[in-house]
């Protein structure tokens, strides 16, 4: 009897529920429309809008706004919560989905609305919060006719809907502050809510050895509110206490959140759901930080040294000289790699960039005057028929086209420093993207027949330049290769300038008249001794010049989104290619190959 | 009155007229559709001088510029080419894009560009002298980067050059009344749009729209399309294949001019 009372009690719960929620929220769920689906294209339309190119977009987290609420918003606990939009100097914050309006059109419009009011508005903070929305509001509407029908239905179904939201019909004449603060517009951009400048603030009594644990809360895909406690006094423990409508319930615990970097999904899912994650200054004790690595599954693979490697000049800026012999190059090979068949990932993408190939008969070279061929030169005729001597003159009437090699050398150098091991997506590291694009890009050379070897490097300060051979000019592209590729790991540091005048020596044995060096890169060129900044930087160039003085030409390719100033320095504004999509790199790099020698 | 409409951006009519007078080879770069080749033509116009136009792509010859032997009833005769031509009888020789030349094909042009100006012929054995009319501008879009092509520093040091860009919004506008007839307001909506689209660098579409395809959007829009298909069909489309950019260039489009189902 009980059991069937308590079902009844829960069906008629839900009801309510139901019934509140549907009541107070107005919202129309089955047009819901979600940023996830339609962040590339806002990325761009960010871009094309004017707003800075180096912005990203990312998910707001809801903020605690003081409403005014009505009767049934009280008793349903809603109305207090808003997920609001918002900017800093890195990105924009949107929130993740949208369902006030009653098509997915119109849900749809108010990210690209957003995202065009974001791209206006600069600097916004309480006191000019009006001032400058509407400032936005009236650029935006009188140049686009789309968004002035947009606004005006927008805010009337919105006024409509929410009487709170009434204060916009007289907003100009509108003085009552607290009536604009009571009830976020959604078509509005809003301030940051709390600024960080509290948690800088405390002073650090402790020796500071880590920067603000700031950085590490950028794993969030959303901003959280930050707060900072002062945790110095042990006070662990569970607190409870009575907030403003509803008890809820804190739970303090000394969990390290400086320290704690690593990626953890169940750590994503639980920040999500807390309202706030405080942020304490303790660190962990130096001697619980050393992190083990016992559980890697056993590498059969062997990195075997060729020889005792040799000295290359460096370039010292401050010297303005060479350092002679200073950086020390030592050749490797891994020994022991399984060979493998191309990837079933890959197989698509391959397939599709052989077929382009196709399309564009790269190889297809037409060679003239030959004494016998396909076609009839009658030029060559011609010239034969008007030459008085007759006799004195070549006979080679005839033109070709084969198949043939073009004449071009190409010295692919990867960078695997430790920083590819970064990730791109939750599951996908730079260097697997790397590995993929390697693999890709050697199917398309094979393919067109061209001349290409494949180095990877990596460094221990100047005496321990690492260069990895993938496959040399003169090695044939087989499934051993494919085995180093996947074979390859992040390590240490990028002392790139060594690593290209050793690419320079090599590229210059070649006959070729072409000469090409792609460098594919996730950031600057740095390592453990002053190798870093302006020096790396310095050096790097230097290298890029000499490559230049022998005929090479040097590309670069990217993932490092900040990268535009120095990359523009190294290798001036048409040697080289960001991809912001990471995962797009395999493609990119193939294609930035085609159009640099088609 | 002239039939080539041109609207100056800056000092390139002077440049162009200075260079001229003093028989210096001219050099202009820019991206697609901006008003190189208009340009080349207004000023044929104005100096009164035949414009011979060669468009270079990489199976061009020496030949096809110097001039080669043909066949008659009476055996082989010379035919001139059209740099020789130009070279014979004065006129401006404008070879369009010569980065898709091969090299070796452009350094025919060396003495021609310098202060001997004169064309040596090999398969005739004749040296031609320039006439005091003849002028040799050259272009190219330094958008296409390209490691096989590109232009010898040799070759680039004998011109006087001139960088060619967008026209600016003022400018633009009266361009696209004045070539497709379409009200002032359009005008300044496609400069709008184009405004925008500029924004976005190589990393989103290879090259940024050009006054040629604003152009034809207005021309599109007079002959009575719905401007929201002109733009589709002239802009959208032209720039991209990526579905992503495609998307948000509609929405673009669809915020300046309102999209009719009907139409």
């Amino acid at each position: 009897m009980l059991h069937y009372w308590l079902e009844f009690e829960e069906s008629m719960g839900k009801v309510w529920d139901k019934y509140l929620n549907k009541k107070v929220h107005k919202l129309h769920e089955e047009q819901r429309v979600y940023f996830e689906d339609i962040s590339k294209p806002l990325h761009i339309f960010h871009r094309l809008m004017g707003g800075e190119k180096a912005k990203e977009l990312r998910i707001t987290d809801k903020r605690y706004v003081e409403t005014s609420r009505t009767l049934l918003e009280k008793i349903s606990f809603l109305g207090k919560e808003f997920f609001l939009t918002w900017q800093d100097d890195e990105s924009v914050y949107i929130p993740a989905s949208f369902a006030y309006f009653s098509t997915k059109e119109e849900n749809e419009m108010l990210y690209y609305w957003l995202v065009a009011m974001a791209a206006q508005v600069e600097n916004i903070t309480n006191n000019n919060l009006i001032e400058k929305n509407q400032y936005a509001i009236d650029y935006l509407t009188k140049r686009y006719s789309g968004f002035d029908i947009f606004y005006k239905n927008a805010t009337e179904y919105l006024m409509d809907k929410y009487e709170q939201l009434s204060f916009l019909k007289s907003l100009d004449e509108q003085s009552n502050q607290a009536l604009i603060d009571d009830y976020p517009n959604p078509l509005w951009i809003y301030p940051r809510a709390i600024t960080l400048s509290y948690a800088n603030n405390i002073e650090n009594e402790e020796e500071p050895t880590r920067e603000e644990g700031k950085d590490k809360s950028e794993e969030l895909q959303m901003k959280k509110q930050a707060n900072q406690i002062d945790d110095k006094h042990e006070t662990d423990g569970f607190l409870a206490f009575l907030p403003e409508s509803l008890m809820s319930i804190f739970e303090q615990v000394n969990v390290d959140r400086l320290e704690d970097d690593s990626f953890d999904k169940d750590a994503l899912y639980h920040a999500e759901d807390l309202d706030e994650i405080t942020i304490g200054q303790k660190q962990a004790n130096l001697s619980s930080r050393i992190k083990m690595d016992l559980e890697l599954l056993q590498d059969t693979t062997v990195t075997y040294p060729l020889g005792k490697g040799h000295y290359l000049d460096e370039w010292d800026y401050k010297k303005n000289d060479y350092l002679v012999k200073y950086a020390r190059i030592l050749p490797q090979i891994t020994m022991n790699v399984i060979p493998i068949e191309l990837p079933q990932r890959l197989k698509k993408t391959v397939k599709k960039i052989q077929a382009e190939l196709d399309i564009l008969q790269l190889n297809r070279i037409k060679n003239d005057r030959l004494p016998y061929g396909d076609e009839l030169n009658m030029d060559a005729w011609i010239e034969y028929m008007s030459h008085q001597n007759k006799s004195m003159h070549h006979q080679n009437f005839y033109t070709s086209y084969e198949k043939k090699t073009r004449d071009m050398s190409t010295l692919l150098l990867a960078d695997i420093s430790l920083s590819t091991e970064g990730g791109i997506t939750q599951d996908i590291r730079i260097i697997d993207v790397i590995k993929d694009s390697l693999m890709v890009f050697s199917e398309a050379l094979e393919k067109l027949e061209d001349k290409f070897a494949i180095y990877t490097f990596s460094s221990l300060q100047n005496k321990k330049v690492y260069f990895n051979i993938i496959k040399n000019f003169k090695d044939k592209y087989n499934a051993l290769i494919r085995g180093r590729i996947e074979s390859i790991k992040p390590q240490y540091y990028t002392r790139m300038g060594t690593a290209i005048r050793e690419s320079i020596d090599i590229l210059d044995r070649q006959q070729s008249s072409n000469k090409l060096l792609l460098v594919i890169s996730d950031g600057k060129p740095n390592d453990e001794d002053r190798y870093d900044g302006r020096y790396g930087i310095e050096d790097t160039k230097k290298a890029l010049q000499e490559a230049k003085k022998k005929g090479i030409t040097p590309f670069c390719i990217t993932i490092d989104l900040d990268a535009k100033e120095y990359l523009n320095y190294l290798f001036g504004s048409n040697g080289y290619a960001i991809v912001r999509d990471g995962q797009k790199l395999p493609k990119v790099l193939t294609e930035v190959y085609i159009n640099l020698t088609k | 009155m002239s039939k080539n409409y041109y609207l100056p951006q800056g000092n390139e009519v002077e440049l162009f007229d200075a260079s001229a007078s003093m028989n210096l080879p001219v050099l202009i770069k820019g991206p697609t559709g901006c008003g190189k080749t208009r340009f080349i033509e207004y000023m044929g116009e104005r100096l009164n001088r035949k414009v011979y136009t060669v468009v270079c792509h990489d199976d061009l010859s020496a030949a096809d510029l110097v001039g080669r032997h043909l066949i008659n009833e009476n055996g082989t005769f010379w035919q001139d080419g059209p740099l020789t031509k130009a070279v014979r009888e004065g006129g401006i020789c404008y070879l369009d894009e010569i980065i898709e030349a091969r090299k070796d094909t452009t350094v025919v042009l060396h003495s021609l560009a310098d202060y001997r100006r004169v064309l040596p012929i090999d398969r005739t054995g004749e040296v031609i002298e320039a006439h005091p009319d003849f002028m040799l501008v050259v272009s190219y879009n330094p958008g296409y980067q390209n490691v096989l092509k590109g232009m010898k520093p040799s070759t680039k040091q004998r011109f006087i050059s001139l960088s060619f860009d967008y026209p600016k919004p003022d400018i633009e506008r009266q361009v696209l009344v004045n070539e497709s007839g379409v009200y002032e307001q359009t005008a300044q909506k496609l400069v709008d749009i184009a405004s925008e689209i500029r924004q976005l660098d190589d990393t989103d579409i290879q090259e940024a729209v050009s006054t040629r395809l604003l152009i034809y959007a207005g021309k599109l829009i007079v002959k009575g399309f719905d401007p929201y298909q002109a733009c589709m069909h002239t802009i959208v489309e032209s720039l991209s294949d990526e579905s992503d950019v495609l998307e948000v260039l509609e929405k673009l489009i669809t915020l300046h001019f309102t999209k009719h189902d009907n139409a």
